[in-house]
């Protein structure tokens, strides 16, 4: 048995999570309620650390080790200094909120790092195994996450929700999986491509099988993300889950699951890109359609932002299915812009609320301008975004999705698109008149502290100083992709 | 010889079968997670069988897998089930009055 | 001979996951999944996937299964609210079941993956060994994933015990460490008191 110890420095990155992880949890158990904070600010240095690793290591080359389950390359750095970042924020956000609520323990924060892991690991999947051991990683971990406020009713059913249609995404993807397995005999992506590239040359009998399993992936896929017809269970997540556990599911992951789109169906299915694109342009239009139109009769803020995601995700698929260098390229801008807008929107549910009052219905927001102006005008620059009002970035992230359409001959689509945002627009903007033109309810000052603050101010100042200067993150996309 | 199509048939059937357990027992979550097994069960069904004909030993390593994570899912699933059970005397996924869709 | 032992299995593992999903009592419903697993099991020998076929039993039927029995036994579940709308789903379920599955097997039948188009492999000689094959690549190959599957359970360790773990004040439960700590004097105190002498004489 000849064996060759592989190449660990390009998962150092990982190595470095895991490790801190079970620290953490060890560190934990020696910590009282008083002393929590050495949880919460290990898990901080944990990932300042590792981005610090993950910016060192060199991306000239895409480099694969761990016998090829593993690869490194452009794309996978840059996603995970995002996931990094907007977790840091999305824990700074939570310790407040998680004081008040009696949800502060070790547990919460070991499994946003295992959470955090899985995203690595399915950001550098390389291999079907690979991505289906990130995916549950993450997934596990979030079902827990959900479920942790065990007191509450609404977060139990949430989770109890999440998991069996987790569970019966992940069966459907294995199944495609399992069927791509059968035809290209093999569990790496590359040999899956060059499979299919040459049996696609010669026209095989298996083509249909191909597109056969393409079909469970793409379901498996959609599920994660939570495109229509596969949404049900986000409102009901989002809405039930503790505010701080919603904000994390509703960011980073998602940067995940475009990296999980990325690798299966644009590196290892992209000679099949003219199946899929039909499958994925009827998915996107559903998504841009149900999201942007249910999301008007929410009086639940959480809702509202959950059916807004749905909506996000259909933008989002209208790069991916262009089929372009250009379009993915805008897709990834457009996730990790998301990312950030969603990020300030549940921070500002978090930043309004305290103890025993969660401030997530929309008559919570009336008359904040007079409460604050200053956050008043942060949520004014968020709404602004989501909707795509230039010059905030949510402007030139729908801008970037809309010129691949264009570029890939389907003007319809980017019509269509736009007749969607201008009615999302509506909602988005029936908050920003609830803020400033309606009298508040409840005059009591915000009860967050500095920290949350500072990070909300920088949040919303992020959204538009990249609007003004969005060309820095866009060529870091395209350079990321094409290196 | 038995050929590889009667292991897939078979497979199909067992996949099928779990989808309509799935959509019946919608509002009995123990069977649905055991729908959720049969399905796992259908899938590595499949991974053995294609393993065994493409003399490719990937297959029955990805079984192995995916027989420690539904393990662990299944923990964790029951886990759930047991804080739910806990909060509100029922396991019935249908009137979860407080969560509408 | 294989034929036959394939088709008798096939048909007894097919019956038992038509019985999990439409039993009324969810213990009938663990112990048909259990005997799924157990046909499986079999199956999986004749495609000389021994050491997973052990698995499925071991870990399956030995492990999860036990899990879903106790979780059904510890619940108590009102069945009657359970089945409602069981059998006004049941024709519309049965037939977009039928649609689908006749449409899978156009794809995975025996057009695609008959004899004809994939060949049955040449059965290994006696002295080969399946687990020995597993377990070379499973630690060196596939080392990184082996390492992600045992960070999934650590996950599942936690999230099972952070979800379910409480201490009730009113159970009474040992706790060993303190009882070996136990001295005796803690617990007896030797009082000295004066002799106190017999009233009068009498």
């Amino acid at each position: 048995m000849d064996f060759t110890l592989p190449n660990f420095a390009p998962a150092m990155p990982e190595i470095f999570v895991l490790s801190m992880a079970c620290i953490i949890l060890i560190v934990d158990l020696f910590l009282t309620e008083h002393t929590r904070v050495v949880t919460y600010l290990l898990s901080l240095i944990t990932l300042i650390a590792a981005a610090v690793l993950t910016a060192n290591l060199d991306t000239a080359e895409p480099v694969l080790t761990f016998s090829g389950t593993f690869i490194n390359d452009s794309m996978a750095v840059v996603l995970k200094l995002f996931i990094y970042l907007i977790t840091f924020v999305v824990l700074v956000y939570s310790h407040n909120y998680l004081r008040t609520r009696q949800l502060y323990q070790g547990e919460y924060f070991v499994l946003i790092l295992f959470a955090v892991l899985g995203m690595m690991v399915l950001v550098s999947a390389h291999s079907l195994l690979t991505i289906y051991l990130g995916l549950e990683l993450l997934s596990l971990s979030l079902y827990t996450l959900v479920a942790l406020r065990r007191d509450s009713v609404s977060a139990s059913e949430a989770a109890m929700k999440y998991f069996v249609l987790g569970a019966l995404a992940s069966g459907i993807l294995l199944y495609g999986l399992s069927m791509l397995y059968g035809v290209t005999g093999s569990l790496d992506i590359g040999n899956i491509s060059s499979h299919i590239s040459t049996s696609i040359a010669t026209p095989a009998e298996h083509s249909i099988v191909l597109v056969f399993a393409l079909v469970f992936v793409l379901v498996g896929i959609l599920f994660k993300l939570g495109a229509v017809p596969f949404h049900m269970w986000v409102p009901d997540v989002y809405h039930g889950a503790p505010t701080s556990v919603t904000l994390f599911i509703g960011t980073a992951p998602k940067i995940a699951a475009f990296a999980m789109l990325m690798r299966l169906l644009v590196d290892g299915l992209g000679d099949l890109h003219s199946q899929w694109q039909t499958m994925i342009i009827i998915v996107a239009v559903l998504s841009m359609a149900a999201g942007n139109i249910i999301a008007i009769a929410q009086t639940n803020l959480k809702r509202m932002l959950a059916y807004s995601t749905i909506a996000h995700v259909g933008f989002l698929l209208l790069g991916i299915l262009s089929g372009t260098l250009n379009g993915y390229a805008s897709s990834m801008f457009y996730v990790i812009v998301y990312a950030l807008m969603s990020l300030g929107g549940f921070g500002m549910i978090i930043l309004l609320s305290r103890a025993g009052f969660e401030a997530d219905r929309l008559e919570d927001f009336k008359g904040l301008n007079q409460r604050s102006p200053w956050f008043a005008f942060m949520m004014l620059i968020l709404m602004f975004s989501m909707a795509g009002v230039p010059p905030t970035v949510g402007f030139y992230a729908k801008l970037a999705v809309l010129q691949a359409v264009v570029e890939a001959d389907l003007v319809w689509l980017a019509v269509l698109a736009v007749v969607f945002s201008v009615i999302g627009a509506y909602y988005y903007l029936r908050i920003i008149k609830l803020m400033y033109f309606d009298q508040p309810d409840d005059v009591a000052p915000l009860a967050a502290g500095f920290d949350m603050r500072l990070a909300m101010s920088a949040n919303g100042l992020a959204i538009l100083g990249l609007g003004l200067f969005p060309s820095g993150l866009l060529t870091l996309c395209a350079r990321a992709l094409n290196p | 010889m038995i050929a590889l199509s009667d292991f897939l048939v078979l497979s199909a059937i067992l996949f099928c079968l779990s989808m309509a357990g799935i959509f019946l027992n919608r509002k009995n979550v123990i069977i649905l997670l055991m729908a959720i097994e049969l399905m796992l069960l259908a899938v590595n069904m499949n991974f053995v069988a294609f393993s065994h004909y493409l003399g490719d030993d990937a297959g029955q390593i990805f079984v192995f897998f995916i027989l420690t994570v539904a393990a662990a899912e299944s923990a964790i699933g029951l886990a759930i089930l047991v804080v739910l059970f806990r909060n509100r005397r029922a396991i019935n996924v249908e009137d979860m009055g407080s969560l509408k869709g | 001979m294989e034929h036959i032992i394939f088709y008798i299995f096939s048909a007894i593992l097919v019956l038992s996951a038509l019985m999990v999903i439409t039993v009324r009592n969810p213990v009938h419903a663990a112990l048909f999944l259990v005997l799924a697993f157990f046909t499986s099991a079999a199956l999986w020998l004749l495609l000389e996937a021994e050491f997973l076929a052990l698995i499925l039993v071991l870990v399956y039927v030995g492990a999860v299964m036990v899990l879903f029995l106790f979780v059904v036994m510890m619940l108590d579940i009102n069945l009657t609210v359970l089945r409602e709308g069981f059998t006004s789903y049941l024709p519309v379920g049965a037939l977009i079941a039928t649609l689908i599955l006749i449409e899978m097997a156009l794809v995975v039948g025996p057009e695609h993956f008959g004899l004809d188009s994939v060949a049955a492999p040449v059965p290994h000689t006696a002295g080969y060994s399946n687990t020995q094959a597993l377990g070379n690549v499973l630690y060196t190959v596939y080392v990184y994933p082996f390492e992600i599957a045992g960070v999934i359970l650590l996950v599942a360790i936690i999230g099972a015990i952070a979800l379910t773990l409480r201490r009730r004040p009113q159970t009474k439960y040992q706790d060993p460490s303190q009882q070996v700590l136990v001295r005796s004097k803690d617990r007896v105190r030797i009082i000295k008191m004066p002799s106190e002498k017999k009233r009068g004489g009498a």
